[in-house]
């Protein structure tokens, strides 16, 4: 009886939690004079709200735009990240601590108290409406950081020196033995800077005004707000459906890395 | 390395001795690319010493924002035509655009063309002038006709009479559901240019909403326009919706406050739908000529260019007889040009069209915005407050234009 | 020997150092600016003016920005709360011995890893007047269409709404990994001197759920001083300046009104504000 209970609470959340995501999947996919219709269901499905966002607004230079920035992102963040968590872990250098205490602290101040000062730093240097201005900002992270180091600091320092006799630099250290060791590391590291820097909509609002250099969810944004979709609730869906297909691709394949490593980070987008 | 240096100074020159090039911003909507591309064409080919290249502004955002950004970046072009007076106060604070009242022949193409009384409205208030009078677009009221003729009704010319209007329009038992008018409920700043601006204009009799650095809306015109807009939400003239699409062109609601702009827009989107202009209603005791908001965009030379000469002649070339008469035919604006209606240059073309001769007329009597750097901020505090007296009517219209002359005062007292 | 240290040194530094500039740029260099951006007055476009304290004055006399503060406030007063008492009971239910918890938990952790933008775009779809999903349910009850945006009183609340369905996915998993590590043989203990479940919560799951209590707490407090995009979609600060958070607030100084160094004020002030309220949040939860 208790079982039951808690199970009907369970399917009732779960439902609530779904159900907006399957509306809007469907929704997507029904022709116009269809989608006002209560059910899920339709007669028919039908891609022509999809045509329509390609025909309507350059979605798919915003979606190449969103994947260059995340990508080179998430490739930067791992790899800076990965080289002071090692310097942080294994090397030893006057200062190291002092480095260690400012990741830390860092990590501890509000991003509104610098957003505005960051904006104006991008318009001196000339890089409003252009990738280094959605990327620079965000290419090493304090919590890839802690991350690497703290993996790092449990790979015996053996490997280390046996690597060093053999005469390999620390580098070739890192990229080929602590990266093959570290994947869940990285993995984690990768899919929250990824994740973060795919849903990141405030700051592309302040440094990108060309069309053609928006990011998905700015694009998005601007398209259900500014009115272009013409309130067309098929063609809004549709749009976003196309932001959302490739986290939720990525969610399938590492799930178990998403919930672990996002919640064990205690960092969210 | 010296010679490589002479070369690349040979080249330099060799390069610019060929032709100059200007370059021109225009409004990005289709009608003013095509007067755009029609005009440069023309000016490239009777001019090849001096080649024009148009580009059109990135139409994400506003073209003010467009503008500034190219300022701040230094990338502004030499001539563009797509200038709201009311911004130009941050450009010649920062230096950003000629004073065109320096070229001797100023008065004859500028004065002759606009008369002194419109051109003066756009006269900085360092004394100079910086920029072209063009165009306007008069904000007027517009109805539908077939909707007027049916129910009986002549378009309103006092508040009383647009509540008479839309008291029959909703009582028209045929059409139910259908309003008076729509009245956006959001606050962006620019919406209230389409409503409570020229309507304030109007009962004030060519008002703008300052001077000299302090509120001037804080009066009895303010008021009235104020409690038009609250009565008309009040007694449900107007949908509390945010409503998108075209509502006016459905045959939703029976009027609208639009520009000249919107009778190529209609025709594309509704062939056959018969509309037509009226000035906007004024309050019942108001007497005198009605005065509206022009929505003027104008012409300016940035103070980036290497050939002010040349870009003067292009800009004078702009606002010649033939370009005007074409302005007219390809974009359905009105030039800034005095008498235009009666002009017998023109006269064929407002034959043919006499929605826009309605339009020219009411062109003679329009004002600018101020110009104040914190024009869009005083928007925007207005724009608060109508949602608060007229769209929600939590408070008195006397109480929000106070708390908005208060607030702007504000902004000359501290910045 | 010397020279071993110095290389170590050498190549250590050389592996700091590309974070080094980055923070130089990108932390320090902004986190100064603002100092100065704060005593100044800047369009962006004309030179920089040196103000005093004009900005902060202003911002004590500017009710709009009280205002702002107060709706992020009233959002922050149902959200957090909502976000806790929600998680708790979900985490629970997902800690009994139960058949697709792995699903479960997959579902719930759905809306975290979606674009805000998006949630706040569907949200606001399902919260139409006349065609929301929420107004049709409650007519098949025959209840009235509620206006969950367009009224000043319901406008905040249901985007607190929105933000905690989006974010419980975390939250519950947080808690879930923090009611795990509670021993079991303590409720043993407790069995045996016959007490109920709910004397069980309250006296020992409530005060071991405390470290996660106080991560869940300072995290939300963090992110719900971020509220912008809900808004911004949603009902662009209205009705009546509802729904005005403190960051759309200096996101309409700064690109609306080119006011960067009234909207760095705004920041500095807001940041002050969110250290003060963690700090707070900590003396009660943190104490012992």
């Amino acid at each position: 009886m208790k079982k039951l209970a808690l199970y009907l609470i369970l399917i009732c959340a779960a439902v609530s939690f779904i159900y907006p995501f399957l509306w809007m999947a469907f929704i997507s996919l029904k022709s116009v004079g269809d989608a006002g219709a209560r059910g899920l269901l339709s007669s028919f499905f039908t891609l022509q709200n999809y045509k329509a966002v390609f025909m309507e607004i350059p979605i798919g230079r915003a979606l190449l735009n969103s994947a260059i920035v995340a990508l080179s992102t998430t490739a930067s963040v791992i790899f800076f990240s990965s080289l002071v968590g090692y310097a942080l872990a294994k090397l030893r250098f006057s200062g190291r601590e002092t480095v260690f205490m400012i990741v830390l602290l860092t990590m501890m101040i509000p991003g509104q108290l610098t957003l505005i000062p960051l904006y104006t730093l991008i318009v001196r240097l000339g890089w409003i409406d252009s990738y280094p201005a959605l990327v620079a900002p965000w290419m090493i992270s304090a919590m890839g950081i802690l991350i690497f180091r703290q993996t790092f600091i449990s790979i015996p320092d053996d490997l280390i020196e046996a690597a060093r006799m053999e005469g390999c630099g620390e580098l070739r250290i890192l990229t080929s033995i602590f990266w093959p060791l570290s994947k869940p590391a990285m993995v984690t590291v990768g899919i929250i800077t990824f994740m973060n820097s795919w849903n990141e909509v405030l700051w592309p609002m302040m440094v990108v005004r060309r069309q053609e250099m928006m990011t998905m969810p700015q694009m998005i944004t601007t398209f259900s707000v500014g009115g272009q979709s013409g309130g067309e609730l098929g063609v809004e869906m549709a749009a976003s459906m196309l932001l959302i297909i490739p986290i939720l691709a990525a969610y399938a394949f590492f799930q178990k890395y998403f919930i672990d490593g996002i919640a064990s980070t205690g960092i969210k987008g | 390395m010296r010679t490589v240096f002479f070369t690349i100074i040979f080249f330099l020159f060799a390069g610019s001795s060929g032709a100059i090039e200007l370059t021109y911003w225009t409004s990005s909507n289709p009608e003013e690319i095509e007067l755009g591309r029609l005009l440069v064409r023309q000016w490239n080919l009777s001019h090849p010493d001096v080649q024009v290249k148009m580009q059109p502004i990135p139409a994400t955002q506003s073209s003010e924002e467009v503008l500034l950004a190219a300022i701040v970046s230094k990338t502004t072009p030499d001539v563009c035509s797509n200038i709201l007076p009311a911004i130009m106060g941050r450009f010649t604070k920062s230096k950003a655009v000629l004073a065109l009242n320096a070229f001797p022949d100023y008065e004859k193409a500028v004065i002759g063309r606009t008369g002194a009384k419109l051109a003066d409205l756009f006269r900085s208030r360092d004394g100079k002038l910086y920029q072209v009078p063009w165009k306007c677009n008069p904000v007027m009221l517009v109805y539908n006709t077939a909707i007027f003729r049916a129910l009986g009704l002549k378009p309103p010319k006092t508040y009383s009479d647009f509540a008479r209007a839309a008291e029959t329009i909703a009582a028209d038992r045929n059409n139910p559901g259908r309003w008076a008018m729509a009245v956006s409920i959001k606050t962006t700043w620019w919406q209230r240019l389409f409503d409570f601006y020229p309507f304030y204009v109007a009962a004030t009799g060519g008002r703008t909403l300052l001077c000299n650095d302090s509120a001037a809306f804080n009066s009895p015109g303010g008021v009235a326009a104020m409690t038009f807009f609250r009565d008309g939400f009040k007694k449900r003239y107007f949908p509390m919706l945010g409503f998108s699409g075209n509502i006016f062109l459905e045959g939703k609601t029976a009027m609208d406050v639009a520009g000249p702009w919107v009778i190529k827009y209609y025709r594309r989107l509704k062939p056959g739908f018969e509309f037509d202009f009226a000035p906007i209603p004024v309050p019942d005791n108001y007497k005198g000529p009605v005065y509206t908001y022009g929505d003027p965009k104008n012409i300016v030379i940035f103070a980036t260019t290497k050939y002010p000469k040349q870009s003067w002649e292009f800009v004078k070339f702009l606002i010649s007889k033939e370009a005007d008469l074409k302005l007219l035919e390809l974009t359905n604006q009105v030039p800034m040009r005095r008498e235009i209606a009666s002009d017998p240059f023109y006269g064929g073309f407002f034959d043919k069209n006499p929605l826009l001769r309605k339009a020219a007329r009411q062109a003679q009597y329009v004002v600018p915005m101020d110009e104040s750097q914190h024009l869009v901020q005083i928007l925007d505090i207005i724009s608060g407050q109508f949602e608060a007296a007229a769209v929600y009517a939590v408070i008195t219209p006397e109480k929000a234009l106070a708390i908005a002359a208060k607030k702007t005062q504000a902004l000359y007292d501290y910045w | 020997m010397t020279t071993g240290d110095e290389r170590k040194d050498a190549i250590g530094y050389a592996f700091t150092a590309p974070y080094i500039l980055f923070l130089l740029v990108f932390t320090a260099y902004p986190l100064l600016f603002s100092f100065y951006l704060v005593f100044h007055s800047w369009d962006l476009i004309t030179p920089p003016e040196y103000v005093g304290l004009k900005n902060f004055y202003f911002l004590m006399h500017d009710t709009d920005f009280w205002q702002a503060l107060l709706n992020t406030l009233i959002f922050l007063a149902i959200h957090i709360p909502a976000q806790v008492v929600f998680s708790i009971m979900i985490a629970m239910a997902l800690a009994e011995k139960i058949v697709a918890k792995t699903f479960f938990r997959a579902a719930f952790f759905l809306p975290v890893i979606i674009s805000g933008a998006v949630v706040t775009i569907l949200w606001a779809k399902l919260y139409s007047t006349d065609t929301g999903i929420f107004n049709q349910l409650l007519g098949l009850a025959g209840i009235a269409p509620v206006k969950w945006l367009t009224s000043t009183g319901l406008a905040m609340p249901s985007i607190a709404v929105m933000a905690t369905w989006k974010n419980m996915g975390f939250y519950i998993v947080l808690f879930l990994a923090g009611l795990l590590n509670i021993p079991a043989h303590l409720y043993e203990v407790s069995k045996i001197e016959g007490t109920t479940r709910w004397q069980d919560f309250w006296h020992i799951t409530l005060p071991l759920l405390r470290p996660t209590m106080l991560l869940v707490v300072v995290l939300s407090t963090f992110g719900a001083f971020s509220l912008f995009i809900e808004p911004y979609v949603m009902t662009g600060g209205g009705p009546l300046n509802s729904t005005m958070s403190v960051v759309l607030y200096m996101y309409k100084h700064a690109f609306l009104f080119q006011h960067m160094g009234y909207a760095a004020t705004i920041g500095f002030a807001l940041a002050a504000i969110i250290l003060l309220v963690v700090l707070i949040q900590k003396k009660y939860l943190d104490s012992d």
